[in-house]
């Protein structure tokens, strides 16, 4: 039987409903604004949209995703039409706007779009049916196969999946923002992004802001994925539960991704925005249409985190195994609440000041608008208040993730493992009180920023206390190095690098030179590699044998690992260097006379070698899920109770439940054993 | 099945809460418009926090049932009381925020509103919760019909504090000169009462769904539903109780 | 105990050479303010901490993957060591007083920079999309160049017009941002002669990258000689329409959009411009003339020339008579 080639139809639907959703585009504009606008914004709009949908579509039909962005679409078309109506209804002058629609309708069909998608998808079927009085069976069976990834599944596994799938994508889409603009900045001097380019209604410095803008928003997004795929997945298996305490909350958060990279996608295509992810206004409220598409994409992931780590801490609190207290969960599992309760409270806050802009634009209402009695600074407090924690979001798990998997592969316990447990509160905690050392040269009060820089530098205490712990853990140990031990090694070294240019920031004077400069874009770069992106590589490598039966290849995963490794450490200590020179961040050109060209030259080579590990990583990924050295048993010979079921793991995880019975990381001393399962005649219950 | 006298002792202390409540709000008020005590202003108010999220939202009830079946009724339903707390946490952050931004922009002062507005529609948000208390204890003793005559009581009052910020005091204000657009003051306003607005409009599509739903027997014996809808209406109170003073009663007119 | 030994060792020169490279290495700039020198020795501070602590983490990292390898074909576990109540406490302790300390030096340090000179100078500093204004108010003179006698400390006031800017020579190493509707200032005591630029550290928009001006420190002498010059030129520009339109041209950074060269920027060029005709976004032509450039002032976005869509040109504010004075001047550039 001839196999259907699926990509292929899916590509070629793509090709076919991208050409037709550009002519329909160009048609609509032109009969609106009477000209052509070939490279415009609102072509290309309805072009990616329809050829995204199609792809799908030509994948596996209308069901899942298909379903979901057709919804999108029409509700956002539905949304905008509606406000543009009620405008005109009104007697507006201007019922239309540079892209079509005007923003208020833009703003309000985004919304209705994305709330559609939810509908369309299929993810608030069962919520709406208890709302009705209908009841639900608790657990729906996925049908076996791939499609199954692309439709609505309960199970923490698929959905784990899902998010790190998805997290992936959106590593190379940013990936490739970066390496365009890394090419600009190769040389000093506008090579290509100049002012007679123009792209999407930007010029080739605007496309330069919005690329980088999107960069970091999008980067950062997929980071909130991949920790929410590591935890999803692996929060429930080690904890002993059959799947996360609300399923469906589950899928609903994870789903929320989706539309919210859609946005960030038509940001780029409606005009763009230039004012970095930070969002400052007044810059952001006088910034183009894109600038809305952003904060709403940012407000709808947002809360695909807060209900994700709601999730987390309602499963660790009550769904453990027997015997499993706290001083006995695995140290994953300390590092997964102290980010929940993190993304949990704080993520509220960038939503808030990302909505009191966008009032300001649609109602006028100047919460930061000097000139009507407002205040730019107000932003930057309620604005950082959020995101000086969220980089303890994003490295808890990671660090987390290397005290889990060091004693794994140096058959010794975690040293301190205590310790370590509160240091992740600890960093949590502290974390809420440093926010103010973004805004040392904002023109807050003086001398409230001394406060801030004990506060910062306090958080090196606990952070100090891993360090040594995983040193102290390594010391006299029996040490192998297969690739996620490579990745857990790597993560060691730069998260040390990003932790240790930490205090000179955190010196109000000193910073007063390096704010704003590549030192800091230095510094970020080495604690979210060292902190997230190497972590997540090594728990990709571990558990993937634990998700498919099958290894990733350990020659391809030491050459990404190589190729990765030094050419990171060229880039981020080259970023540092030129910073300290005078590079400003966000510049799309810089002045030849500083002396950095060489400088830029290198570290964008060095950004191409990462992205060529990237894609040999992902074509891995890929080929291992068919041609991956079988494993389904403890290939790891880890202690942890995921590892003492077969791989890949059973659907409802523990047919037999286990009780713990000693410590987690007691390698070396005879006889101890973690977790013991009941025996089979124990089981009295059945999972339905 | 509980024992009536439990039932009317939970009553009881339902009714005494609301005079306590009552109370206090009439002193607040008292005391804004005569020497106006920040201080004090703020403690009554936690004060009247804390008295509704102890007894009409009985936080107690937290994390209790930690031994047992895992999966029985009692034990879902306190997980799923567990992740409603974190939600409201959560939220806390969102009114936080609008708070700290009032802070900021306004200071010591505060947008100039009609007082005897302001004081009907928090009375009426705060009967709103007795009723919401009555309605919820009803339910948990078995008494539908009592359930669904106090929700719907409930439900009425929320409609009439929606309708009365929305309707008339947003227009009042608009119509002296305090809009969205005006300044600060009315950036905060209308921020602060929407964002609350919304939440009160989302509260009622609660109360209709567990009426709804009561009417058709479903929460007979199983009535965890009840006590959401009641918790997540009670915290809408409690954000009413510190925006009230931090709208109307704290500091002088700009 | 010997492998401590050995690690100690390393430990030392490991920090040292770690020390000693990135010292030489020249990182900074060359340091041209008095308030450099307590940043620069921070800065100093920072790297003996940096090349410490990577040493005393790298060192016995490294030291272990390659003493404690797992030998071939033993499959046997490591010493069960759990932990050290004592070194972890010393571990916490330790570095809590540490980074105390630190945090005290940089307060004291962060006081140093902020000496106050009662005699500085003052320059009102005003950031622009994408554009600096410097007024040096006893001299009544305004230029987009920022000049000023070494060994003194110049006071800075500082606001915006429109979005965040903030200041900063790198050789000079201190920064402020620039905040509509407050005044910010920065205090700086220029050390050593030459040229410098000025660029904003702070994303403002689309020409973020290329808002820069010239920073001269000169000799006391020829600074006067400088700000003599200016008000002559100021003097005469005020003369006439066209002189007066210029320094208005150049105080409020037109040039930023605007070139007079013919050369395509974020606006059009005003080379030629006057007299001449426009392509209008709707297709339409129109004449440049004095009422078309004087409502192009007032009204930015009435009549958008073609292929400038979306570039959003703020308003002024000008009176009707320096709207005047700045037709006059665009009408003698060729």
């Amino acid at each position: 039987m001839r196999k259907t080639n699926y990509v292929g139809r899916g590509l070629l639907l793509l090709v076919i409903a991208g050409v037709a959703g550009y002519g329909i585009g160009l048609g609509i504009d032109l009969l609106i604004s009477n000209t052509l606008n070939f490279s415009g914004s609102v072509p290309s709009a309805f072009a990616l949209l329809l050829a995204v949908t199609a792809f799908f579509f030509g994948l596996y039909g209308y069901r899942g995703i298909t379903r979901g962005l057709t919804w999108q679409i029409l509700g956002t078309v539905l949304g905008a039409l509606f406000v543009t109506g009620v405008r005109a209804l009104m007697g507006s002058s201007k019922i239309f706007g540079a892209f079509l629609f005007s923003e208020p309708a833009w703003v309000f069909g985004a919304l209705v779009g994305v709330i559609s998608f939810l509908f369309g998808v299929g993810v608030v079927d069962d919520w709406m049916k208890w709302a009705r009085g209908i009841d639900t069976p608790e657990h729906h069976e996925d049908e076996p196969g791939w499609e199954k990834y692309f439709y609505v599944s309960l199970d923490h596994k698929v959905i784990g999946i899902q998010y790190t799938v998805t997290a992936l994508v959106l590593i190379a889409v940013g990936g490739l923002f970066a390496l365009i603009f890394r090419t600009e900045l190769a040389a000093s001097q506008l090579q290509f992004l100049t002012t007679t380019f123009r792209l999407f209604n930007q010029t080739g410095p605007q496309l330069y802001n919005t690329l980088m803008s999107l960069h970091g928003i999008i980067m950062i997004i997929s980071i909130l994925l991949g920790i929410s795929g590591i935890m999803n997945y692996v929060v429930p298996m080690i904890v002993g539960a059959q799947d996360m305490a609300f399923p469906r909350l589950n899928a609903f958060a994870y789903w929320l991704a989706v539309p919210a990279s859609v946005l960030m996608l038509m940001s780029l295509i409606l005009g763009g925005f230039d004012t970095g992810w930070t969002g400052y206004p007044p810059l952001s409220s006088r910034a183009p249409l894109g600038m809305q598409m952003f904060f709403l994409g940012v407000f709808t992931a947002g809360w695909s985190s807060i209900l994700g780590s709601l999730n987390v801490i309602a499963t660790v609190v009550r769904m453990r195994a027997k015997g499993m207290i706290a001083m006995r969960l695995p140290i994953f599992v300390w590092a997964s609440i102290s980010t929940s309760i993190i993304a949990l409270t704080a993520t509220q806050l960038i939503g808030l000041s990302f909505q009191l802009v966008m009032f300001q634009r649609l109602f006028g209402m100047g919460f930061f608008d000097a000139a009507k009695g407002g205040n730019p600074v107000l932003f930057q407090h309620l604005f950082w208040f959020y995101s000086h924690p969220a980089v303890y979001v994003f490295v808890l798990p990671g660090l987390g993730v290397i005290s889990e998997l060091l004693p794994v592969f140096v058959r010794k316990p975690l040293f301190g493992y205590r310790w370590i447990a509160m240091s992740s509160l600890a960093i949590a905690l502290v974390g809420f009180t440093v926010w103010a050392h973004h805004m040392f040269t904002s023109g807050m009060n003086e001398y409230l920023r001394v406060p801030f820089m004990y506060s910062t530098l306090l958080v090196a205490v606990p952070t100090g206390v891993k360090f040594f712990s995983w040193v102290a853990t390594l010391w006299q140990g029996k040490i192998q190095t297969p690739t996620p031990m490579l990745f857990v090694l790597g993560a060691i070294i730069v998260f040390l690098l990003g932790g240790l240019t930490g205090p000179p920031n955190a010196a109000i004077s000193l910073d007063l030179h390096l704010h704003d400069t590549y030192f800091i874009v230095g510094h970020f770069h080495d604690t979210i590699f060292g902190g997230f992106v190497f972590p997540f590589f090594a728990a990709v490598y571990y558990w993937y044998p634990k998700a498919t039966g099958r290894r990733m290849s350990e020659f391809w995963g030491k050459v990404h690992f190589w190729m990765m490794t030094p050419s990171f450490l060229v880039l981020t200590l080259g970023m540092m260097r030129v910073g300290l020179l005078g590079m400003r961040r966000r510049i799309v050109d810089y002045d030849p006379a500083l002396g950095l060209d060489f400088s830029h030259f290198v570290m964008t080579i060095a950004a191409f070698l990462i992205g060529l590990s990237v894609l040999i990583f992902f074509i891995n990924f890929f080929r291992s899920l068919k041609h991956g050295e079988p494993a389904t048993g403890n290939i790891w010979n880890s202690r942890s109770p995921e590892w003492q079921v077969p791989s890949p793991m059973p659907v409802h995880n523990y047919e037999v439940p286990f009780e713990v019975v000693g410590e987690p990381y007691d390698y070396g001393l005879p006889g101890s054993k973690y977790v013991e399962f009941a025996s089979a005649d124990k089981v009295s219950h059945s999972h339905s | 099945m509980t024992h009536t006298q439990e039932k009317s002792s939970m009553l009881g202390q339902g009714v005494f809460i609301f005079v306590y409540l009552a109370v206090l709000t009439g002193l607040e008020f008292f005391v804004a418009i005569s020497f106006g005590s920040v201080p004090l202003l703020v403690v009554v108010a936690l004060i009247k926090a804390a008295m509704v999220v102890y007894y009409y939202m009985h936080i107690y009830k937290l994390n209790l049932e930690q031994e047992g079946d895992e999966h029985s009724y009692e034990y879902k339903s306190g997980t799923n009381r567990l992740g409603l707390w974190l939600f409201l946490v959560s939220d806390s952050f969102v009114f936080g925020g609008l708070m700290v931004m009032r802070i900021n922009l306004l200071g010591l002062t505060r947008p100039d509103l009609n007082q005897l507005l302001g004081l009907a529609v928090t009375s009426i948000l705060l009967i709103s919760s007795f009723f919401m208390n009555r309605g919820e204890t009803l339910m948990h003793n078995g008494d539908r019909r009592g359930f669904l005559l106090n929700t719907a009581i409930t439900f009425v009052l929320g409609l009439g504090f929606l309708l009365g910020v929305v309707l008339v005091e947003w227009r009042l204000a608009i119509h002296e000169g305090l809009t969205p657009d005006s300044g600060p003051a009315g950036a905060a306003f209308f921020m602060m009462t929407g964002m609350h607005a919304f939440h009160v409009f989302t509260g009622l599509i609660l109360l209709a769904v567990i009426m709804a739903n009561g009417r058709r027997g479903l929460y007979d014996e199983k009535n965890y539903p009840v006590e959401a809808a009641a918790v997540y209406w009670h915290f809408v109170d409690v954000v009413w109780i510190f925006f009230y003073p931090a709208l109307y009663l704290i500091g002088t007119l700009a | 105990m010997r492998h401590f030994l050995i690690v100690g060792i390393l430990v030392v020169v490991a920090a040292i050479l770690t020390y000693v490279g990135l010292d030489s290495a020249n990182l900074m700039p060359v340091a041209a303010s008095a308030q450099a020198v307590p940043i620069d020795e921070m800065w100093n501070l920072e790297l003996i901490f940096m090349s410490f602590f990577f040493a005393l983490i790298v060192v016995p990292l490294a030291y272990s993957l390659i003493a404690f390898r797992r030998k071939k074909g033993d499959t046997s576990d490591a010493e069960h060591m759990e932990g050290n109540t004592k070194l972890e406490i010393a571990w916490t302790v330790l570095p809590l007083f540490i980074v105390i300390a630190f945090a005290y030096v940089g307060a004291v340090n962060l006081a140093e920079t902020r000496r106050v000179d009662p005699d500085a100078i003052i320059v009102k500093v005003t950031g622009i999309q994408w554009s600096w204004k410097f007024e040096y108010p006893p001299y009544g003179v305004v230029s987009d160049e920022l000049h000023l006698p070494v060994d003194k400390q110049v006071l800075l006031q500082m606001t915006s017009t429109d979005v965040i800017h903030s200041f900063w020579v790198p050789e000079f190493r201190v920064k402020q941002d620039l905040v509509p509707g407050r005044i910010t200032e920065l205090r700086i005591t220029p050390t050593l002669e030459g040229d410098y630029k000025v660029r904003c550290a702070e994303l403002c928009g689309t020409s973020h990258a290329f808002m820069e001006k010239p920073v001269v420190i000169s000799s006391q002498g020829d600074f006067d000689e400088w700000m003599a010059e200016q008000v002559k030129l100021a003097e005469q520009a005020a003369a006439t329409p066209g002189g007066r339109g210029q320094a208005l041209v150049a105080a409020n950074g037109c040039a930023a959009c605007h070139s007079i060269n013919g050369a395509q920027g974020i606006g059009p060029t005003w080379s030629g411009l006057f007299g001449h005709e426009v392509l209008l976004t709707d297709g339409t032509p129109v004449s440049a003339d004095e009422a078309y450039i004087a409502e192009s002032i007032k009204a930015p976005q009435a009549k958008i020339v073609a292929g400038f869509e979306g570039q959003l040109m703020p308003s002024y504010g000008f009176t009707d008579e320096q709207i005047a004075d700045v037709v006059a001047y665009i009408k003698t550039l060729r």
